[in-house]
């Protein structure tokens, strides 16, 4: 029980790292019609959640935890974030974690990541931020990676609430319905390779590309 | 199996292979010059003409410095049914100081029950130029639906390399695997049927280049995004995706921006295999 309040207050929606500005694409599936309700959020996140947070967060969170060199990963991941802006958005949140972190539940672990960004020798992306400081707590890897990606599917769908917008209840039920999905993550993050990791979905790529040169942008990604 | 091993260089005002070594189904045609840039034009050249089950290509090609090749195939990658196993290549592709390679193959086609991993590993200078450019098809079966294949893996991964040290520039990771799901829709292929992608690393890449060919996709019909990468070590890379339902639409794009690099970088006119 030694670590659930803080895996809580590090993975609550309220944790000021600036998510509540990101889409990673969604908003351009908003502009361009494809997206305008429930049903097709729904769609949306569960191949955010299956494909891009599996294979390149969860993935990063599982590495990590096995031992991985965190300048390898940090590097890894800011080579396969192609699309600039959630390259930015990854390390944007990164940077914010990190601050509180070392406010919050500061460790050698963390201190040496913090130091390792301060120095320019890494980007701190927010995937290897949260692993670290969810490692120092004790958390096991498996609950870890279902906290990480449900606290995005949460806040992905709060953002989503706002933009399309839903309503207060039919985020719920989108939530509800994304148990599935984070679930099937954490099961398949831990049996893919190194070979897997970044792998990506074209459209999912094209959409968070294009949204560098949409005109009017609610979300920084 | 097959294997390729083919070592560029500059020689007076050309470029020309230095080292060349093939075994099994990978050969190259003899070269040739399109043009009087001294770029050099190798055809890679497959005779079996498929990639089969546990089949296994290892590419080595190295521009050394200053030297100029363009590196095509003489037709499509067809890999066939690769029960239980898969078919697999592997490139090494080195480019030297100032070095510069397209790499231009054709579209690359996974039939009924192919699996198939490409890994492209590129070690370049900070002065070397790349433009890599590929189409995947849907791999039409016999009764005519597309996505009947296993599984395609094309990996490339971007190092650039200085005399301090190596930084990974790009890791592009392409996944897509029909039987786990519906690959058509949202997300994945978004309705099309074809992908191309294009990956150029050079010093003068920047952002108004990627705005610049991100315009040029609308006059196709391809949905179509352009990023740059990281910086490292002084040179950037850029990605371009694009979706699209024929070879021929896919194949334009990628023409019109590679065309204009050439232009624009060498003063080349546009390239012209004259294969069909």
């Amino acid at each position: 029980m030694s670590y659930q309040l803080a895996l809580q207050q590090l993975v609550d929606s309220a944790l000021p790292t600036g998510a509540f500005a990101h889409s990673f694409g969604f908003e351009t599936y908003l502009e361009r019609g494809l997206v305008f309700d429930e049903a097709g959020f729904g769609v949306w996140l569960s191949a955010f959640v299956s494909q891009q947070l599996t294979y390149s967060d969860g993935l990063a969170i599982r590495f990590l935890y096995e031992g991985g060199d965190v300048v390898g990963l940090d590097a890894a991941l800011s080579a396969s974030l192609l699309p600039r802006q959630v390259r930015e958005a990854s390390t944007k949140m990164g940077l914010r974690l990190l601050e509180i972190g070392a406010e919050v539940f500061p460790s050698a672990e963390l201190e040496l990541y913090r130091d390792l960004v301060t120095t320019g020798r890494a980007a701190g992306h927010q995937p290897l931020a949260f692993a670290v400081v969810a490692r120092s707590l004790g958390v096991p890897l498996q609950e870890a990676l279902a906290a990480y990606l449900f606290a995005t599917a949460t806040s992905l769908t709060q953002n989503a609430v706002r933009a399309i917008p839903l309503g207060q209840n039919a985020g719920q039920r989108v939530l509800r319905k994304a148990h599935d999905d984070v679930a099937a993550a954490v099961e398949r993050v831990a049996h893919l390779t190194p070979d897997d990791f970044g792998a990506v979905i074209p459209g999912l790529e094209i959409s968070q590309m294009r949204h560098e040169r949409q005109r009017a942008r609610m979300f920084m990604s | 199996m097959g294997e390729l091993e083919l070592r560029v260089a500059v020689r007076g005002q050309r470029s020309v292979a230095v080292h060349q070594y093939h075994q099994g189904a990978l050969r190259v045609l003899r070269p040739h010059y399109l043009d009087d840039s001294g770029q050099v034009c190798y055809v890679v050249v497959n005779p079996g003409g498929a990639y089969l089950g546990a089949d296994l290509f290892l590419l080595d090609v190295e521009v050394g410095d200053g030297a100029d090749l363009l590196l095509t195939t003489q037709s499509a990658t067809k890999v066939y049914r690769t029960p239980g196993s898969f078919a697999e290549q592997r490139m090494d592709l080195r480019l030297g100081e100032g070095a510069r390679l397209e790499l231009m193959p054709d579209q690359l086609i996974a039939y009924r029950e192919a699996s198939y991993r490409q890994r492209t590993s590129v070690t370049v200078r900070p002065s070397s130029s790349l433009v890599m450019a590929e189409v995947v098809t849907p791999g039409w079966s016999p009764d005519g639906a597309g996505f009947r294949y296993q599984e395609i893996r094309l990996r490339n991964e971007i190092r650039v390399e200085t005399d301090e040290g190596t930084h990974l520039l790009a890791l592009d990771n392409l996944l897509i695997r029909p039987p786990a799901g519906d690959v058509t829709g949202l997300g994945f292929m978004e309705g099309y049927s074809h992908l191309g992608s294009l990956v150029v690393v050079d010093a003068r890449v920047d952002q108004a280049l990627a705005d610049e060919l991100h315009a040029l996709t609308a006059g196709h019909d391809a949905l179509a995004g352009v990023s740059l990468t990281r910086p490292a070590a002084g040179t950037t890379g850029l990605v371009l995706r694009a979706l699209s339902n024929s070879t021929g639409e896919l194949n334009s794009l990628l023409a019109g921006c590679t065309n204009l690099l050439r232009e624009r970088w060498q003063g080349q006119g546009p390239l012209n295999l004259r294969k069909h």
